[in-house]
C-alpha cells in the first residue's frame, strides 16, 4: 500500500534526524518539568455545588437560598440524599457538596440571639483539585459567617473522597501538561510535511499516483507512532515525579493517543494552508498556544469566562484535560468520560476529512 | 468546436505530448502564453530558453503539478485536467531540484518511489539494482544521499524517474549545477533512451540540446519562439554569414572601405566582424590587404543556437 511506503519513509527520515527527535521529545518534557513545578491559579472559578438540607427549618432553607445562592464563585445544586451527590461528585459533575446538620438552623439563631454559636458544616469535596477544594472551603466559610453574623470560624467538618490516595500537586498538573505535550505535535506535524514541501521532495511525490488521503495518512502514521513514544515517555516522567494513576491506564493513554491523532489532524491542515516552514511553524504557534492556555491544560477552566470556555469546549484539548484528570485523580471509567472520547474521535476523524480536502486542493498549485 | 480546440478532444496515437493553446498566468504574470506542442513518441524534444522562459511551468502542467488557467494538453492521450492519475501512471519526472530524501539511502529513494508506482519488490529489487549500476552509483547504493555530491544526486534524480520503467520522461534541467564532467556523464544516458522512450528536456545549455534532441522548441516569455531540428533552426541563421578577422592596422578608411561592401561591419580593437548573405573568405582577405589592414588570422562562424535565440528574440540566452 502506498500510504503504508510512505509512512516507512516519514519514520525513517524523523528516526534518523537525531537531532529533531530529540528535540520532538525533550521540548514537552522540559515543559512538564518546569510547570508541573511552578504552575498554580488564583483568579475567580465557578464551581457546581451540591447542598443537602437534613435541618429543613426555614433558616437553612433562607441559608440555601439567600447565603450560598448570592457567593459568586459557586452555583448551587440542591439533593435529597448525599448518596446522589456523592455519584454526581465521583463523575465529575459536582465540585463539592454541603451537607447541613439537623440543629444548623437552631445553631443560626443562638447566634444572632447572642453571638455565640457551634455551626457546623459537613462538606464532602473532590481533594485532587487541592485548588479548587481550597476556595470552596473558604467561600462557603466566609458566606456562613456572614449569614450567622459571626466572627469565629464556622467549623468545617472536611470530608475529602479517595482519602486512600495521596494526591499531589503532580497528579492534576501532569494530564494537562502531557496534553499540552501533545497540542506541540500540532507545529511538529506540520513542520514534517512542510519540510517536504520546502525542499520539493513533495513535487516529486505528487508525480506518483499518490492520492491525497494517502499523503495526509502517511505523514500521519509515522507521526502517530512518535506521539505513542512521546505520552509513554510522559506517563513514565509523571509517575518518577510521583504521579498516581488511580483510573485504568489504558482509558487514560487512549485520551492521549486521541488528543494526538487531533494535534497532527491540525498539523496537517496548516501544512496544507501554508507554503514554507516558516509560515507554517509560526501559524501552529499562533494557535497551538492560545489553545493550550483556554483548554485548561495549565489553569482550569472554570477560571475562565463563559465564552472562553464554549470556544474551548469546540475544541478537543479541554474535553481532552477534563478527561485524563477524572482517569487520573479520580479514578472514573468509560460510562464518565465515555461523551470526551466520542468527542475526540469525531473531532480526529473530521480534521483528517478536512486535512484531504484542503491537501489534495493545494495538490495543483 | 474547429481547429486545435476540436483536435482537443480527439487522440492522436502518433503523439505522447499534445498541447492546445496550453496557458499559465500567476496573478498578472503570463508565464505560458498559449503554446501549442506535438511531441512524437519516441522523440527527444528539448525545450531550450532563459531562466524565466516558461519551461518548468510548462512541465509542471504536464505533469499535473500545475493546473492550466487557460488551454490544455494530452500526455499519452490522457488528458492533463480529466485525467492526471492516469498520466502520473505513465510519467517519470526528474525535477530542476535534485529532490531526494535525503535521509533515506539511494535504494531506500529507489523502492520508495518504485512502490509508489506499484512495482512489485522482486521485479523492483532488479531494477533497482542495474539502475544503481547503470548510474554509477552501485558501491553508494546504502548511504544516505544527503552525503552525496550534486553529479551523484542528480544521477540518481533521472534514476528515480525512470524506475517504474515510463513512457515519458520529463528532465527539467537535467544538468544544472553539474560539472562539465558530471554532465556529460548524464547527456551519455540520456542519449542511450532516446528512441526507447519518449522524452522532454528542458535546458538553457544550448549545447545540451543540440547534442541530445531530436527537435529543439526555443521558449520566450512563454511562447514557443522557434522550432524545428537544431539544423533547421540554424539554417535560418545561415541567411547571414559571419566571418572574424583579426588584424593590425585597422584604420578609419579600411573599416569605410569594408562597410561600403558589406551589410554589417563592427570593430572591436584588432578584431573585425564581417556579416552579410555572401561571404568569400580570400576575397575579404585579400580586400583588407589591399585597404593597408595586415590579417593575422580569420574565421568564417558557425551560427549556433544562441544565435538563433539571439536573432528570434533580440537577446541572448543568459540575460
Amino acid at each position: 500500500m502506498r500510504f503504508w511506503q510512505l509512512s516507512l519513509r516519514s519514520f525513517k527520515e524523523i528516526y534518523r534526524d537525531t537531532l529533531a527527535l530529540g528535540f520532538l521529545l525533550a521540548f514537552p518534557l522540559m515543559f512538564m518539568l518546569l510547570f508541573g513545578a511552578a504552575f498554580g491559579g488564583d483568579t475567580t472559578p465557578s464551581y457546581t455545588i451540591g447542598v443537602i438540607d437534613e435541618d429543613q427549618t426555614t433558616v437553612s432553607q433562607s441559608f440555601v437560598s439567600e447565603a450560598l445562592a448570592s457567593v459568586p464563585t459557586i452555583e448551587i445544586t440542591t439533593f435529597t440524599e448525599t448518596n446522589t451527590a456523592l455519584e454526581q461528585l465521583e463523575l465529575g459533575d459536582l465540585r463539592a457538596y454541603i451537607v447541613l446538620p439537623e440543629g444548623f438552623g437552631e445553631q443560626v439563631l443562638l447566634s444572632w440571639q447572642d453571638g455565640e454559636a457551634d455551626i457546623a458544616l459537613n462538606i464532602t469535596y473532590d481533594e485532587s483539585d487541592l485548588m479548587a477544594s481550597e476556595q470552596i472551603i473558604a467561600s462557603i466559610n466566609t458566606a456562613t459567617r456572614a449569614f450567622a453574623r459571626i466572627e469565629i470560624p464556622v467549623t468545617i467538618n472536611a470530608n475529602p473522597i479517595n482519602i486512600e490516595t495521596e494526591i499531589t500537586n503532580i497528579d492534576y498538573i501532569a494530564p494537562g501538561i502531557i496534553i499540552f505535550g501533545i497540542l506541540i505535535m500540532i507545529p511538529t506535524s506540520a513542520r514534517i510535511m512542510l519540510r517536504d514541501k520546502e525542499n520539493r521532495f513533495l513535487s516529486r511525490l505528487l508525480t506518483t499516483p499518490t492520492r491525497p488521503w494517502e499523503f495526509i495518512s502517511s505523514y500521519s502514521l509515522s507521526l502517530v507512532a512518535i506521539a505513542i513514544t512521546q505520552i509513554i515517555v510522559f506517563i513514565l516522567l509523571g509517575w518518577l515525579f510521583g504521579m498516581d494513576i488511580v483510573g485504568s491506564i489504558l482509558l487514560a493513554f487512549l485520551i492521549f493517543l486521541l488528543t494526538a491523532i487531533c494535534s497532527i489532524g491540525v498539523g496537517m491542515v496548516v501544512a496544507s494552508l501554508t507554503k514554507s516552514e516558516n509560515q507554517g511553524e509560526s501559524l501552529s504557534w499562533l494557535f497551538s498556544m492560545p489553545l493550550a492556555i483556554v483548554s485548561g491544560v495549565w489553569f482550569s477552566v472554570e477560571f475562565m469566562p463563559s465564552y472562553i470556555q464554549t470556544l474551548a469546549y469546540a475544541f478537543p484539548f479541554s474535553h481532552a484535560v477534563d478527561a485524563a484528570r477524572a482517569v487520573i485523580t479520580r479514578g472514573v471509567g468509560l460510562e464518565a468520560v465515555g461523551g470526551d472520547l466520542v468527542f475526540l474521535a469525531g473531532w480526529a476523524a473530521g480534521i483528517f476529512i478536512l486535512g484531504t480536502i484542503l491537501f489534495g486542493r493545494t495538490m495543483r498549485s | 468546436m474547429t481547429g486545435r480546440a476540436a483536435k482537443a478532444t480527439e487522440v492522436n496515437d502518433t503523439f505522447a505530448i499534445e498541447t492546445f493553446n496550453l496557458t499559465k498566468i500567476f496573478d498578472s504574470l503570463v508565464a505560458v502564453d498559449g503554446i501549442d506542442l506535438a511531441i512524437k513518441k519516441g522523440e527527444l524534444f528539448a525545450l531550450l530558453g532563459p531562466n524565466g522562459a516558461g519551461k518548468t511551468t510548462t512541465i509542471n502542467m504536464l505533469c499535473c503539478l500545475l493546473k492550466p488557467t487557460g488551454g490544455t494538453a494530452r500526455v499519452m492521450g490522457y488528458d492533463i485536467n480529466q485525467e492526471p492519475y492516469k498520466i502520473k501512471e505513465v510519467i517519470g519526472v526528474s525535477p530542476q531540484e535534485t529532490t531526494l530524501s535525503e535521509r533515506l539511502n539511494a535504494l531506500e529513494n529507489l523502492n520508495l518511489i518504485g512502490r509508489l508506482h506499484g512495482i512489485n519488490p522482486r521485479k523492483l529489487k532488479t531494477w533497482s539494482k542495474l539502475m544503481l549500476e547503470t548510474m554509477g552509483l552501485a558501491e553508494r547504493a546504502r548511504e544516505q544521499v544527503r552525503k552525496f555530491s550534486g553529479g551523484m544526486k542528480r544521477r540518481l534524480s533521472i534514476a528515480l524517474a525512470l524506475i517504474h520503467n515510463p513512457q515519458i520522461l520529463f528532465l527539467d534541467e537535467p544538468t544544472l549545477g553539474l560539472d562539465p564532467q558530471a554532465r556529460r556523464a548524464v547527456w551519455q544516458y540520456i542519449a542511450r533512451l532516446k528512441g526507447d522512450k519518449t522524452i522532454l528536456l528542458t535546458t538553457h545549455y544550448m549545447d545540451e540540446a543540440d547534442f541530445l534532441a531530436d527537435r529543439i522548441g526555443i521558449m520566450d516569455e512563454g511562447k514557443i519562439a522557434a522550432l524545428g531540428t537544431s539544423v533547421e533552426l540554424k539554417t535560418e541563421m545561415l541567411a547571414t554569414h559571419t566571418m572574424i578577422v583579426q588584424a593590425w592596422n585597422l584604420t578609419q578608411k579600411v573599416v569605410s572601405e569594408m562597410r561600403s561592401r558589406y551589410a554589417q561591419v563592427e570593430v572591436d580593437k584588432g578584431s573585425m566582424t564581417i556579416s552579410d548573405q555572401r561571404l568569400d573568405f580570400k576575397e575579404i582577405v585579400d580586400q583588407l590587404h589591399a585597404f593597408g589592414a595586415i590579417v593575422r588570422s580569420a574565421h568564417i562562424k558557425e551560427p549556433t543556437l544562441e544565435d538563433v535565440f539571439l536573432k528570434i528574440t533580440g537577446k541572448g540566452l543568459r540575460e
